[in-house]
């Protein structure tokens, strides 16, 4: 075992399927020459040359457009968008062509695509680069939708995300880059499927994913001081939901708050919600409870960006409630 | 009173508002010569001439983007994105400029843009023609998002979206457009942000909007018919915020639910609805809210679209699951 950082792990996760496949090439702005805005792919330019690691116009939509070209020619894209805040520039490549073409082409056609973007707020930049929109892919018919929230799930999804014949996108947060974990060297394939159980309790369920799976450790690190046992799951894969594993945590602790860095309304917290509600009602000791972004902006000012952010003490909080 | 189609209603509240203040202005693919894809837009060229009512290129991003540089200038416009499935190269434009521009400028700048967006499936058309793409918009803090059912609604709610000082994301119901109603123009309705009840009962609540209203209401008379239930139909109207407090009065009395949308089931507005509601009426339900809805795939083709969305079978069952629990 190895310590390693989130960033180095992605990378390490880059480089293993660039020396894998062939088929396999990275592009988007900035990924060659600079390394990466947030040096995930630092290096990989001068060992894979440029051929493999691409640099492209800032131009969303044309790049994603040609990653999907490319995956229906054959190759195994991975499509750099710098940051969810700008992938909106390529909704419509996503949306409309990378998630409705096997549908289109009556199964002729799929797009073994890999998207990956840098997501969440939480370094003071404001309102147009501080967003959390997994909810929104997460709505999309054709899209398989990942969150790795450790050193781990970093280093094991790109594989098997790239194995997958139809689009998937990768949401790395942010925070996490720096962020230190233990790896084997022969790191094993993770499963692309199933949710984390990544802290046992038994008083209540903290659903989380990505950035907000430290929120959620930190808050349970906090009501264990209280004597109240938290278990805490990482949502690991947004779509599809692992709907078996959420259901059997809140079978036995009875109560659940679901930690999501996106707007309340309409987030994903709203389907994990309903989905604990239809699956596991008779099993409900009070209601399911939700941890969100304020529905604003999300501010500039550290000190106003801080409160409208899900925070350890706002889900300790919201388990207080229901316990009352 | 005369039998007036939602069309005629959009179509009216378009001219008045045009009529009533010259800010106002109409824009988009083949809204003027042509006047609409689906005549919405009829004669609005004509009669209040190219500068006021005028054709676009294809590209949405432009259209909205225009809108909000309008909108900073005194202007009080009304785009149309043609198609739901159209509308997605513009969310850039939604998210990042005309939902934060009034908070960006420390509230200095108001964006009175009213997006119209022919919405959601039925018509016989494919996929990119008839999306459901609420969500994204409802997701979206700084939009506010309505879509009437009714030609009355229609008029009211539209003339309400160009009066508000916020931009406003106004879905039309196109399987809706040609349906009429016996009313007046002009009349107002209740406000766009309240939900209203189609029909009242106490036994099952059914939450739709759009198309999904009149789904309910065949779903609701089949029920009394078959089963004897009285069954609530809530018409929600505004899907960005949510009149949480009318459900929740409506489920109070009923302790069931079952909401009913075209788009996917995954994330749609059925989610929040019921995330909601068993938050505010947890200890109110007896049985879990359930959702018919649209299948989590992309829009089928024609042939297959009544199979596809969810029909009066669908709703039932959903309504015989709660009430039996």
């Amino acid at each position: 075992m190895t310590t390693t950082t989130y960033r180095q792990a992605m990378r390490e996760a880059l480089r293993d399927a660039l020396r894998r496949d062939e088929r396999v090439f990275l592009m988007g702005e900035d990924v060659g020459r600079y390394g990466g805005c947030y040096a995930v792919s630092l290096g990989l330019l001068e060992e894979f040359g440029p051929q493999r690691i691409i640099d492209t116009p800032l131009s969303e939509s044309a790049f994603v457009g040609a990653g999907i070209g490319a995956a229906l020619g054959g190759m195994r894209p991975i499509v750099e968008i710098m940051t969810v805040n700008f992938s909106l520039l390529a909704l419509d490549q996503i949306v409309n062509n990378a998630a409705t073409l096997r549908h289109m082409s009556g199964g002729q056609f799929n797009v073994p695509l890999v998207i990956r973007m840098t997501t969440g707020a939480g370094r003071q930049l404001a309102a147009q680069h501080s967003h959390s929109l997994e909810g929104w892919y997460a709505h999309v018919p054709g899209l398989r939708i990942l969150a790795p929230a450790t050193v781990q799930d970093a280093r094991g999804m790109l594989w098997p995300a790239l194995c997958d014949p139809d689009p998937v996108l990768v949401f790395e947060h942010g925070l996490l880059y720096n962020a230190e974990g233990e790896l084997a060297a022969d790191a094993p394939v993770v499963d692309l499927t199933t949710a984390a159980v990544r802290r046992p309790g038994t008083d209540v369920t903290l659903l989380a994913y990505g950035g907000t799976l430290r929120t959620a450790l930190a808050a349970a690190d906090d009501l264990a001081g209280e004597g109240t046992s938290a278990e805490v799951l990482d949502l690991r894969s947004l779509r599809p939901l692992d709907t078996a594993t959420i259901v059997a945590s809140v079978q036995h602790t009875h109560r659940a708050v679901v930690v999501d860095e996106g707007w309340r309304s309409g987030s994903l917290s709203a389907e994990v919600s309903a989905r604990i509600t239809e699956e596991a009602f008779y099993d409900l000791d009070a209601p399911v409870a939700r941890v969100c972004a304020a529905e604003v902006p999300v501010p500039y000012a550290k000190h106003l960006e801080e409160a409208a952010l899900p925070s350890p003490g706002a889900v300790v909080e919201a388990v207080h409630h229901m316990a009352a | 009173m005369s039998a007036v189609t939602m069309v005629a209603a959009i179509n009216a509240a378009l001219r008045d508002a045009m009529d009533g203040d010259d800010k106002v202005v109409v824009f988009g693919e083949d809204v003027g010569r042509l006047g609409g894809v689906f005549r919405v837009t009829d004669g609005l060229s004509d009669r209040f001439g190219p500068q006021r009512c005028f054709d676009t290129p294809l590209a949405e991003s432009g259209i909205v983007g225009l809108a909000i540089g309008l909108a900073i200038r005194g202007y009080r416009p009304v785009p149309e994105l043609q198609f739901d499935g159209f509308s997605y190269p513009a969310l850039d434009q939604a998210l990042n400029q005309l939902a934060k521009y009034h908070s960006r400028s420390g509230g200095l700048v108001d964006l009175p843009v009213v997006v119209r967006i022919p919405s959601f499936g039925g018509i016989g058309s494919p996929e990119h023609h008839s999306e459901s793409p609420e969500t994204h918009f409802a997701h979206t803090a700084g939009l506010k998002v309505v879509c009437p059912s009714t030609p009355g609604d229609a008029y009211s709610m539209l003339r309400e979206a160009i009066e508000c000082p916020d931009p406003v994301v106004y879905l039309e119901p196109k399987q809706r457009y040609w349906t009429r109603e016996e009313i007046d123009l002009p009349l107002r309705t209740e406000p766009m942000d309240q939900a209203v009840v189609r029909r009242a009962g106490d036994d099952v609540t059914l939450v739709a909007y759009g198309n999904a209203v009149a789904t309910a209401m065949a779903a609701a008379a089949e029920a009394e018919v078959q089963a004897g239930l009285a069954v609530e139909v809530i018409d929600l109207r505004s899907l960005a915020p949510i009149d949480v407090d009318a459900v929740v009065a409506s489920v109070e009395k009923t302790g069931r639910c079952v909401v009913v949308h075209e788009a996917p089931r995954t994330l749609g507005i059925g989610a929040e609805v019921a995330a909601l509601v068993q938050e505010r009426a947890f200890y109110h339900l007896e049985a879990p809210v359930l959702r018919a809805t649209g299948f989590d795939t992309p829009y089928p083709p024609a042939r297959l679209e009544r199979d596809w969305l969810p029909g009066v079978d669908r709703v039932l069952d959903a309504v015989q699951a709660v009430w039996e629990q």
